[in-house]
């Protein structure tokens, strides 16, 4: 009864094209309709209904490249993280959906705060994201899935206001891996998700107690209660590079795997100096 | 050059065992002779019927502490002996393989399935019975000259957390955690002792560890807690699972009994899904507690009878997913399974 609901709530929100989307998504069924990563196409389906809402109406998400999406098979695509909550990842996961014929379901390596978290953890699962070990990459990639990195990790996210749009140092992890699965990596560039939330301090001794990665003061929260959370409606610009092969020898050289982290993180600073300036040029011809 | 280019002689050929060429998956040869540990485990009562199904078996000896189970009182007494027996005792271990059924063909094949994992009155006497059960029986079994020697382990070996990957392969990592639950401490240290003697050229030492087990009157963590009036979950969260059922590892243990391969295996189940999946498909609700009030009410329920689940043998079980992943044993055994004879001519169990 609560699944028919559900279904209908989720045709109601979405336009037809969009629901024949959800409904041509092909998820490997591993006994109750969940695939073996825990995804579930109700709930999927219905955080794509949300999500595509906020990346039509509310953040209005520009976006260019997405021919440098893989059409099939694996890759990882990597960028730039900001904003307080991540809802950076979810415009871009609805980005990638939207915009690759057969859609193509973004898998994040997440962090494990997220699973100790009641709901949150099993919300995250559902939703096919993965906490961020090797072993979830390797079956993610075995699978020919796209899986998105944030290099900088979840402390990005806590980025103060006078440090926006620099890059915090990337991990080398996603060129590690990629070289060794032999998987391009497509960065990417996001311009606007710093402006959402505007960060006042961390309280690191709040965050360490309740096992967070950081805990926010911004100018609405906690002053606002819940509804502080709530981010700002900027428009977010991404722009997708070509992919990148990633040299094999950075598997035997460290040398070579920084040399590669470089070339990744170079190559995403450029994608958003490329978004700002288009954000600039876009937002002065409007006004 | 000349070195690497020499054909083996008949004389070298002849000294090396069988067992060190025989290929994993492929049928050992000759009729079987089976000794159980654990006999009136529930499991072990169903390899027992299986293997007296199979005419490959020429004698099944079961062994445990007690009287035979009735299950298995009507069965031949030609091709089944019950033995009562301390395994805890190396005496006594050694007696039942030199009983006189078994002078002139020995036992080939040990299955181990007599680990006491109940938490249930755990003390002292079990962990005894448990270290040195396992110690006696492998030693034994080396010393007797059987080809291959299986325990019976556990998926609570495996540590889990937030960090769990989604599919656990036989190489994840052990729970080593010194505070955790005396039982699995004794499981580890018991696949500990089988490893070490894992590179024996004349005994293939075999572990499995198996995913929770469904089935009437199966102590498994996952089946007391189903068989719970009603299971109790914490709120929040739902982990991904992938149980078998006493059928299922019935016949993944028969596969291990008939064919080659040493090493250690995980078994499971092939539907993988939510643990609130599981139960919604028996037609049971659960009820939700908060985490941290998970431990009280699984002690209140114990002590009103409503349930036998133990939450603190392994407390991060209903949090966290743990899915086995046994590719290893479908690739290696279960491949091959229409070779073994006994298992080609009984219908899959399925899930």
């Amino acid at each position: 009864m609560f699944g028919r609901r559900r279904i209908e709530l989720i045709k109601a929100l979405l336009p037809d094209a969009e629901w024949e989307r959800v409904q041509a998504y092909a998820l490997t069924d591993a006994g109750f309709g969940t695939d073996p990563f825990g995804t579930d196409p109700d709930v999927l389906g219905l955080g794509y209904a949300v999500g595509y809402w906020l990346h039509r109406h509310y953040f209005r998400v520009v976006s260019s490249g997405h021919e440098h999406v893989p059409r099939n098979g694996a890759g990882v695509i990597v960028g730039n993280h900001s904003g307080v909550l991540p809802f950076d990842a979810i415009m871009l996961a609805v980005d990638v959906f939207r915009h690759t014929d057969p859609p193509r379901l973004m898998r994040f390596m997440v962090d494990y705060f997220v699973y100790q978290v009641p709901f949150l953890g099993v919300f995250f699962r559902s939703l096919g994201q993965m906490p961020g070990t090797r072993r979830n990459f390797d079956g993610l990639v075995e699978e020919g899935h796209v899986i998105g990195i944030f290099p900088e990790g979840a402390e990005a996210l806590g980025k103060p206001a006078e440090r926006r749009y620099e890059l915090y140092p990337f991990s080398h992890g996603h060129v590690e891996l990629a070289a060794r699965h032999r998987v391009p990596v497509v960065p990417f560039g996001l311009v606007g998700a710093e402006e959402q939330m505007t960060l006042v301090t961390d309280l690191k001794p709040l965050a360490r107690a309740l096992r967070l990665p950081y805990f926010p003061i911004t100018t609405t929260f906690p002053w606002l209660g819940p509804l502080g959370l709530l981010p700002k409606p900027v428009r977010y610009y991404v722009h997708y590079g070509e992919p990148i092969t990633i040299d094999p020898d950075a598997l035997r050289s460290v040398e070579v795997r920084e040399h590669e982290v470089a070339r990744v993180r170079d190559t995403v600073a450029d994608l958003i100096q490329r978004g700002l300036e288009q954000r600039r040029d876009y937002e002065g011809a409007q006004s | 050059m000349a070195e690497s280019t020499k054909i083996p002689t008949l004389k070298a050929a002849a000294l090396v065992n069988p067992a060190e060429m025989a290929t994993p998956g492929t049928l050992r040869e000759g009729p079987r002779r089976v000794f159980v540990a654990g006999a009136r485990r529930r499991v072990a009562v169903h390899v027992i019927e299986r293997l007296l199904a199979a005419p490959e078996v020429d004698l099944v000896l079961g062994v445990d502490r007690g009287a035979c189970p009735p299950a298995l009182l009507g069965c031949d007494p030609e091709r089944f002996i019950f033995a009562s027996a301390d395994l805890s005792k190396r005496r006594e271990v050694d007696n039942l393989f030199l009983l006189d059924r078994l002078r002139e063909r020995p036992v080939d094949t040990v299955v181990h399935l007599a680990f006491q994992g109940n938490p249930k009155g755990y003390g002292v006497e079990s962990h005894e019975f448990n270290v040195n059960a396992a110690r006696h029986l492998l030693d034994a079994s080396l010393r007797h000259g059987v080809a291959k020697y299986i325990f019976l382990s556990s998926d609570a070996v495996y540590k889990i957390g937030p960090r769990t990957d989604y599919k656990v392969r036989e190489d994840g990592e052990l729970n080593l955690d010194p505070d955790v639950h005396p039982i699995l401490r004794d499981t580890i240290d018991a696949e500990f002792m089988c490893r070490a003697k894992m590179d024996r050229p004349d005994c293939e030492v075999m572990v499995l560890r198996p995913s929770g087990v469904f089935g009437g009157g199966v102590l498994s963590g996952v089946n007391l807690l189903f068989e719970s009036t009603p299971p109790v979950l914490p709120v929040g969260f739902d982990p991904m699972i992938n149980p078998t059922s006493k059928e299922r590892l019935g016949r993944d243990i028969l596969l291990a009994i008939f064919l080659h391969g040493k090493g250690v295996y995980n078994v499971a189940g092939l539907t993988v899904g939510p643990l609130t999946k599981f139960l919604e498909e028996r037609g049971i609700r659960p009820i939700r507690v908060p985490g941290p009030a998970l431990g009280v009410v699984n002690r209140m329920q114990r002590i009103l009878g409503m349930t036998r689940y133990h939450a603190g043998f392994h407390p991060k079980r209903l949090y966290f997913s743990l899915v086995l992943d046994d590719s290893r044993f479908e690739r290696i055994f279960r491949a091959n399974a229409e070779s073994v004879l006994a298992l080609a001519r009984s219908p899959d169990p399925g899930p």
